[in-house]
């Protein structure tokens, strides 16, 4: 890992990894609004806490104590957001707890905050998080509208004769998280060629 | 692992879990009251919704609950009734309750707020749980409103055209809620209006009129001279509510003209009632649909040869809209036709022969073919109609079909009503209810 940025590649990469409390947030905007804030925010405390502390930390134990760091600031996250947001948490259920051990914040743990300092490492773990709100948003949206023909809670009369609800469902779930996975790979292989096409 | 690398490691996670563990507490103190009144209103904010502004529950605010979980004194509240809140300030109570339709997935989950007088402050649903087609908040937004500021006799509340079963769920729904307050005195009893009583007298005088269950499929009409007046949803009459002086009767006719009167107490009262019936009769005159021809022509092509078509007079009030006698050679046949109620309306023609046995049945559409697709395929369609041949009055085990329990009541009453006007075609004079 010698790139401190997300970029398009990581993009790629990453989303499979979150693909979890992606699907479990994406059937409605409030929900993906809601996760995607808790995991900007657990990833930019973490990021800044793990590379402050990346000298200290022994090499064998960095995965509890990655873990634990995570887990600490996930939990403050949540406790804050059941005060303030309790029927987004509500839609979330246990996936906000879940966080805590998504592969995503240890991922960015372990291969950036880790090893680098707290700039690149905040840098890194906002634009992963904007990557994640924006990609639960967009599959939200979309569920959203066609399978409960409504937008962030409000009901859309004339699309309730036209809604899809199998969107709504696990299966339109991953549908749509395809959809927008392949939209993804494709803009980000081809701004990465471009990329390496101009470094060259 | 080096032994400073063990003892730097446990020590930092002992750190990481002080700090965070004193970071917890400290925040719980900023968070949890906030989190204990959100709890709190997520159990009191439907019945907030529910009563006037300044409403308040309390600890000791539940005095029922359908599991047990709190002690009670509440006696004969009805089984769809979840649970019964007393508002702090006297200002009255908020029931959960539940419905159920045959479109019902799960019960609809409904919170009533009702002021110590009894009347209805608002009522919501919590949990709407009917087929999305049938959802009578889409197809009437202002439905849920006609219930504010009635009693328990929920005078003019009444169903949404296309949603019946899930409206009348519904209706029944809130007045389980109502009635576990009226039977514990917490509330009074609404009294009905005669216009009502004679309205929910429909289904048992006029049995066309409604479902099996006993639920109206009837729209409102305007009619001259009528405080109010009914069609039927299928074309086999029409029902009409006079005014006589102080109180009302109600007249009713059936698809062949014939007229019934009846009071609010049920008596057949036709004879005194003339103006009653001359409205009855002459508006239904101007305005009933007539089946006969439709009916016959079916009847020819469901029996070869058949001769001598004459029309009945439909001595009762099913859901037969026609019927005929006819001959095939020297047999005298009979052939009805009804319209009942099933998944969906449902038309079907019913031969029977002298002798009492259905000859032959049919229908312009079977509904499972269409709606109980996993059923459908288990069911041969020509196999059933012929397996109802030979059928004699009371005989209806073979109309059962197996996992279509719309379909086969709407085959039940369309059979059993053939049979009874047939029985009544067999009467030299015509049948009149005696008030006994």
């Amino acid at each position: 890992m010698n790139k401190t940025n997300t970029g398009m590649k990581e993009a790629g990469i990453l989303l499979p990894l979150g693909v979890g409390f992606v699907m479990a947030s994406s059937n409605d905007l409030r929900a993906a609004v809601g996760m995607g804030v808790a995991v900007l925010l657990a990833l930019f405390f973490s990021a800044v806490v793990i590379s402050a502390l990346r000298k200290v930390i022994p090499q064998a134990a960095h995965l509890p104590i990655y873990i634990l760091i995570i887990t600490g600031f996930v939990s403050l996250i949540q406790m804050v957001m059941e005060a303030h947001f309790p029927g987004v948490v509500n839609m979330l259920g246990v996936h906000l707890a879940a966080l805590s051990v998504s592969a995503v914040p240890y991922r960015d743990a372990e291969h950036v905050s880790g090893h680098m300092g707290e700039g690149p490492s905040v840098k890194t773990a906002i634009e992963t998080g904007l990557l994640f709100t924006f990609v639960m948003a967009v599959c939200a949206v979309i569920r959203e509208i066609l399978g409960s023909a409504s937008i962030w809670g409000i009901a859309i009369p004339f699309m309730q004769d036209f809604r899809v609800s199998a969107l709504s469902g696990v299966f339109g779930g991953y549908l749509v998280l395809a959809i927008v996975f392949a939209v993804m790979r494709k803009v980000s292989g081809k701004s990465y060629e471009e990329k390496e096409g101009n470094e060259q | 692992m080096k032994h400073t690398d063990l003892v730097k490691a446990v020590a930092l996670i002992v750190v990481i879990v002080l700090v965070f563990g004193a970071a917890m507490f400290g925040l719980n103190f900023y968070t949890g009251p906030l989190i204990e009144a959100n709890n709190a209103g997520a159990v009191y904010g439907p019945l907030l919704a529910v009563m006037p502004e300044g409403a308040s529950f309390d600890g000791e605010a539940q005095i029922y609950a359908a599991d047990g979980s709190v002690p009670t004194t509440l006696t004969d509240v009805p089984e769809t009734v979840a649970a019964i809140y007393k508002e702090a300030n006297g200002m009255g109570y908020a029931v959960k309750t539940t419905a159920t339709s045959q479109y019902s997935k799960a019960p609809m989950e409904i919170t009533l707020g009702v002021d110590a007088e009894g009347k209805i402050i608002k009522v919501q649903i919590d949990s709407y749980n009917d087929t999305e087609s049938y959802d009578f908040r889409v197809k009437d937004p202002g439905y849920l409103d006609t219930y504010v500021g009635k009693d328990s006799a929920l005078a003019d509340v009444g169903l949404v055209a296309g949603t019946t079963f899930s409206s009348t769920a519904f209706k029944q729904g809130v007045s389980d809620g109502l009635n576990a307050l009226i039977a514990n005195g917490l509330i009074a009893e609404g009294v009905k209006g005669d216009d009502q009583l004679l309205t929910e007298m429909i289904p048992t005088v006029f049995p066309g009129m409604s479902s099996l269950d006993g639920i109206l499929k009837a729209e409102p009409i305007e009619v001259d001279g009528a405080v109010a007046a009914y069609k039927a949803n299928n074309g086999s009459g029409f029902a009409y509510i006079v005014s006589k002086g102080e109180t009302m009767v109600m007249a009713i006719t059936n698809a062949s003209g014939k007229c019934f009167v009846y009071d609010t107490e049920g008596n057949y009262v036709a004879d005194d009632n003339p103006d009653a019936v001359a409205l009855a009769t002459a508006h239904a005159a101007a305005n009933q649909e007539d089946f006969n021809t439709a009916a016959q022509e079916k009847f020819g092509r469901m029996m070869e040869g058949a001769e001598n078509m004459t029309a009945l007079e439909l001595p009762n009030f099913s859901t037969v809209v026609a019927g005929a006698s006819f001959n095939v050679g020297d047999q005298l046949y009979y052939g009805f036709y009804s319209r009942s109620y099933g998944y969906d309306d449902m038309d079907v023609y019913v031969i029977i022969d002298a002798a009492g046995a259905i000859a032959k049945v049919d229908a312009k559409t079977i509904f499972f073919d269409a709606e109980y697709f996993p059923v459908a395929q288990g069911v041969d369609t020509a196999a059933y109609k012929t397996g109802l041949q030979g059928l004699r009055d009371g005989e209806d085990g073979a109309v059962v079909i197996s996992g279509a329990t719309m379909t086969t009541n709407s085959m039940k009453q369309s059979i059993n009503d053939a049979f009874e006007v047939y029985a009544g075609a067999q009467l030299t004079e015509p049948e009149v209810p005696t008030n006994e």
